[in-house]
């Protein structure tokens, strides 16, 4: 419904995700619901059943004759080049040469009729394998100098010598486990054959770019014959960023060489094994404090593991080395990331992207120093954060728009925490087995991504001489509410109801060139492009009624729904048609680079972020010593999202985050047998949090901020920084515990903890 | 799936004389299990023998002081029948506690006990109510019943008809569940039965146990307190992917002293 005084769902409207009725009644489609045509093919990958094996002999024959099989593809049919490394690092072969380096690597592919046929027939295989020696661990790779990349510095003042004068020192350790993306639709890619042996690829990613490259790397042809779109994903949280190629480029390599479709969807268990996951990390720290539990001298080691190949660990790693200081100010730090080589499952993106080990490394100091000292471990965090005058980081980028002293100023307040932590004692001074535990913790959050070239994007908009728009750019859907929020941009930009933009699938042949949806920033980046490309069009109107009605430029005016000119007033459809008679152009694109931002990895210096994100979140839980259970009982959370673009999704966003979070910490356990084998593959042995797992009490607010930064209308970055609100769930629960509690704070792993002494 | 013969035999008899008739054959009642089974091809028997169209192995009554439940009935309706909630509570809270909804309306009481999970619920119920396990063949005693890691008394073809429980008013169950599965990781009932105090634990061993030293001290004083200073042996214990058997040990004591209190 137009109207004269505001648009409908413009900026700061908290309407509901586009897709929303479609998620409920099945209407959605995702890449498993687009119809095949009747001749379609299907795939299956062998996986490999070593961890760290040569193959000496592989006869496929019997797979090759088998009932429906149309194709069989090992490394030799690879016309192209043999690897689908997102770095070009050449240690991710989209099928195994000679040998294998984790269990469950694609050894050969089968395309038949059915899936189930190519699965049937990938078990004919007869393949001879000679085990060789795997490093199934950090600790195994430590010694034997396993590593995917050089070690990684960042430092500032004097680690070593303040140490040695600092009044007090602790020093400790920290394991924190990995975690699956458990996105709800797998990995699944569609491959449509065209003219002239090109390609059109559906599929479940939150690169198409990438996806257009390894598929056009691996054929062995130009980009230009490869085109890639989506339309939305079931989920993605860093797992589709570089785990959709592989599926993707086999399904295409299929469909050029039998001129057939082929579809490549991984089953759950499948998509668990031979798919990348959140890096495991080792923390060791040695800390100096004064008495106040001032940090005056930190020496850190993070080291990760990143699986058998770089995928991104190198910059997962670097990240977490960017949070290891948090909201936290210390003259003399050295943190040195380490990235270790084993024979698993590659390790790669996820949702924080390394930020939350590195936080959760720092808020251990934290909670180290404070029990050390007596203090309360709030007071510790607050008298260590950044200020005005101590304001550099480690990295030596200076914090300009800190907000967390005010943020948890309010919280603090807000949550009641110095009441209910002194009813949380009496209470477990009261109660022998069960006790309580709250913990408060901030974040503070890099915005950007730390790989420079990948800070652009780009947007396209079509204005149809009706006066409906539709909108493209390089974002990807994943649930998230990106094109929702790119939509209402336009809407505000171009002064129209958002029911008049299309919105419309990602595609590598509209936008080229794009960046992943990842590092929080698709709506910063692709919602900027859109704006600059709705403002090329109002410029090109506005100076389109100067010329045609003879006005001065400050005599068009563009209300909602509708133009003014002088004293003629059009509605925005009539205008537009009246510009098209006139000949203008009524497409536009728009690019956006992110200013400001450089870094050097050789000093370990610069400014890799545009801006922070700063929340915070206290958690009570209530544990039964006995048994090790943990219950979380309230939370409450203050967020900052700079001026919201949509209060609705963001909302969303934080509680999705943190929930999945409270997941990584808590109850997701991924388990290896000693034979390199991952034994929780399926959800019957791996839990994710449900609805249940939502704390009874849970009061999210939006804290009242502005992007002092020239963001998209002032809005914040909110994909990845709520996850990191889980951290105070695990820090509640170590008030309880004390000690060393390994992360995921499983029941066994509490009660572990509570038995040791701390 | 793969190809096998099905049938859906009337009789208890003519089931019996269909497995005995086939080379390699299974009987399905719920399915819960045998059916991922199948699908993994973690067996692959030549015939199913449905028993869900058998009407004699359906149904509870109360038979004296005993609650008879046909073996086909599923965990849903234990749960909520008005016999089994009057004179076995413990019992329908058991089943109400099986798995998923999905699970507890198919899958049945004498399909879990055929299989003899190590993790399933009943097999603590059985021991610690001294139930009586009726076979197409006799009566098998909850004591002789379970043998070893998924291995029973039954013989091959020996179709479980019902199962027998004695009326039990004072009785609790009490289970650590696994996150993800519900499967218990341990389960321990306990009953106040005109034989004295029966405490039986499930999920911990290979295959369900009393738990005979706490039985001792339950008989003398009923009370928390009473099995408190008992150590739980972790020997023999499972260790998998799940708990570590020293948890697993120490979770036998906790539940047992939660469910003494829940009676108490």
């Amino acid at each position: 419904m137009s109207n004269n005084a505001s648009i409908n769902g413009g900026v700061g409207s908290g309407i509901s995700h586009d897709s929303t009725k479609k998620h409920a009644n099945g209407t959605a489609v995702y890449v498993d619901d687009i119809r095949v045509p009747e001749n379609a093919l299907h795939l299956y990958a062998f996986p490999s059943p070593h961890a760290h094996a040569e193959i000496t002999a592989m006869d496929l024959s019997e797979v090759e004759s088998a009932d429906g099989v149309a194709l069989v593809l090992t490394a030799d049919d690879i016309t192209g080049m043999n690897d689908v490394s997102p770095t070009h690092s050449g240690d991710d072969p989209l099928l195994a040469d000679g040998k294998v380096m984790f269990q469950g690597q694609a050894i050969f592919a089968v395309a038949a009729d059915s899936l189930n046929q190519a699965r049937a027939a990938a078990q004919l295989a007869k393949i001879s394998f000679k085990p060789l020696p795997a490093i199934l661990s950090i600790n195994e790779a430590l010694a034997q100098d396993s590593f995917v990349f050089t070690p990684q510095v960042m430092a500032q003042g004097d680690a070593e010598g303040e140490l040695k004068n600092a009044k007090n020192t602790l020093s400790g350790k920290l394991n924190i486990g990995g975690q699956d993306h458990f996105y709800l639709e797998g990995q699944a890619s569609l491959v449509i054959p065209q003219e002239d042996g090109d390609v059109l690829v559906h599929c479940s990613t939150q690169h198409p770019s990438e996806v257009q490259t390894h598929v056009a790397q691996v054929l062995g042809v130009e980009r230009n014959a490869v085109t890639v779109e989506v339309r939305r994903m079931g989920g993605g949280f860093g797992g589709k960023e570089t785990q959709a190629s592989p599926w993707a480029a086999l399904a295409a390599m299929t469909a050029q060489k039998t001129g057939r479709p082929a579809k490549m969807r991984l089953v759950r268990d499948d998509d668990m094994i031979m798919t990348g996951k959140r890096h495991p990390f080792q923390i060791s720290y040695e800390v100096g404090f004064d008495d106040a539990g001032i940090v005056t001298a930190l020496d850190m080691t993070l080291v990760s593991d990143c699986g058998h190949s770089l995928d991104l660990s190198r910059a997962i790693n670097d990240r977490a080395l960017f949070h290891a200081d948090n909201c936290y100010y210390i003259p003399n730090m050295r943190v040195t990331g380490l990235k270790c080589r084993t024979n698993k499952v590659s390790n790669t993106a996820f949702r924080g992207f390394g930020a939350p080990q590195g936080m959760m490394a720092i808020e251990e100091v934290m909670d180290q120093v404070a029990q050390k000292l007596g203090k309360d471990p709030l007071a510790v965090r607050q008298a260590n954060l950044y200020n005005a005058s101590n304001n550099t980081t480690h990295y030596g980028m200076v914090v300009e728009d800190n907000v967390a002293p005010e943020i948890i100023a309010q919280l603090k307040t807000a949550s009641n925490y110095d009441k209910r932590r002194a009813e949380i004692e009496e209470f477990n001074a009261n109660n022998e087995f069960v006790k309580k535990g709250i913990a408060l913790t901030p974040l503070k959050f890099g915005i950007s991504f730390t790989t420079k070239f990948l800070n652009q994007a780009g947007a396209l908009i079509h204005i149809y001489a009706d006066g409906s728009v539709q909108l493209n750019h390089g974002g990807t859907e994943m649930g998230q509410g990106l094109f929702t929020k790119v939509a209402q941009i336009v809407a505000n930009t171009l002064n129209i109801d958002l029911e008049h933009i299309k919105i419309t699938a990602t595609n590598t042949g509209k936008v080229p060139n794009t960046s992943p949806t990842a590092a929080s920033s698709g709506t910063d980046m692709n919602g900027m492009a859109a704006k600059l490309a709705a403002e090329k069009l109002i410029d090109r109107l506005r100076q389109f009624a100067i010329e045609h009605y003879g006005v001065a430029e400050g005599d068009v005016k563009f209300l909602p729904n509708r133009v003014k000119v002088g004293k003629q007033t059009f509605s925005f459809k009539e205008f537009v048609n009246a510009a098209y008679m006139e000949r203008i152009q009524l497409s536009a694109t728009g690019f956006y680079a992110t200013p400001k931002i450089n870094f050097d990895p050789e000093t370990g210096k610069g400014r890799p972020f545009l801006y922070f994100s700063y929340g915070a979140s206290v958690s009570e839980v209530e544990v039964d010593t006995l048994t090790g259970e943990a219950e979380v009982v309230r939370v409450d959370i203050l967020h900052d999202v700079g001026r919201s673009l949509n209060p609705t999704i963001d909302l969303g966003q934080i509680e999705g985050g943190f929930i999945q979070g409270v997941g990584w910490l808590t109850n997701e356990e991924l388990f290896w047998n000693d034979d390199g084998a991952l034994a929780t593959h399926a959800p019957s042995t791996y839990k994710i949090p449900t609805m249940g797992d939502r704390p009874d009490i849970f009061n999210i607010t939006l804290f009242d901020n502005e992007n002092m930064e020239d963001t998209v209308y002032k809005s914040k970055a909110v994909g990845e920084p709520p996850f990191m609100l889980a951290i105070s769930t695990y820090r509640a629960i170590w008030q309880v515990t004390k000690g060393n509690l390994d992360a995921p704070a499983t029941p066994e792993a509490i009660l572990k903890a509570c038995g040791e002494p701390s | 799936m793969y190809k096998f013969n099905f049938a859906s035999p009337a009789t208890i008899d003519d089931a019996a004389a269909q497995f005995e008739a086939s080379d390699d054959a299974t009987y399905i009642s719920g399915g819960m299990t045998l059916v991922p089974t199948l699908k993994q091809r973690l067996a692959m028997p030549s015939d199913v023998i449905d028993l869900s169209k058998i009407a004699s192995l359906k149904g509870i009554s109360l038979d004296g002081d005993m609650v008879k439940i046909g073996a086909m009935t599923t965990h849903a309706q234990i749960a909520s029948d008005g016999l089994v909630v009057a004179n076995i509570p413990a019992l329908a809270e058991l089943a109400g506690g099986i798995g998923d909804a999905s699970v507890r309306n198919r899958g049945t009481i004498g399909g879990s006990l055929a299989n003899s999970d190590p993790a399933a619920d009943y097999p603590a119920a059985v021991l610690a109510l001294g139930a009586e396990i009726h076979t197409n063949k006799r009566t098998i005693a909850a004591a002789d019943y379970f043998v070893e890691l998924f291995e029973t008394a039954l013989d091959e073809g020996e179709i479980i008809t019902s199962i027998s429980f004695p009326v039990c008013k004072v009785a609790n169950y009490q289970k650590f569940s696994n996150p993800a599965s519900r499967y218990a990781i341990a389960g321990v009932f306990i009953a106040k039965t005109s034989a004295g105090v029966r405490v039986a634990v499930t999920g911990a061993g290979p295959y369900a146990f009393r738990q005979n030293e706490m039985e001792a001290a339950l008989d003398g004083d009923f009370s928390a307190k009473s099995i408190d200073g008992i150590t739980v042996s972790d020997d023999g214990l499972n260790e998998d992917i799940h708990a570590s058997a020293s948890y697993r040990a120490n979770l036998i004591k906790v539940l047992a002293i939660r469910a003494v209190e829940a009676i108490s």
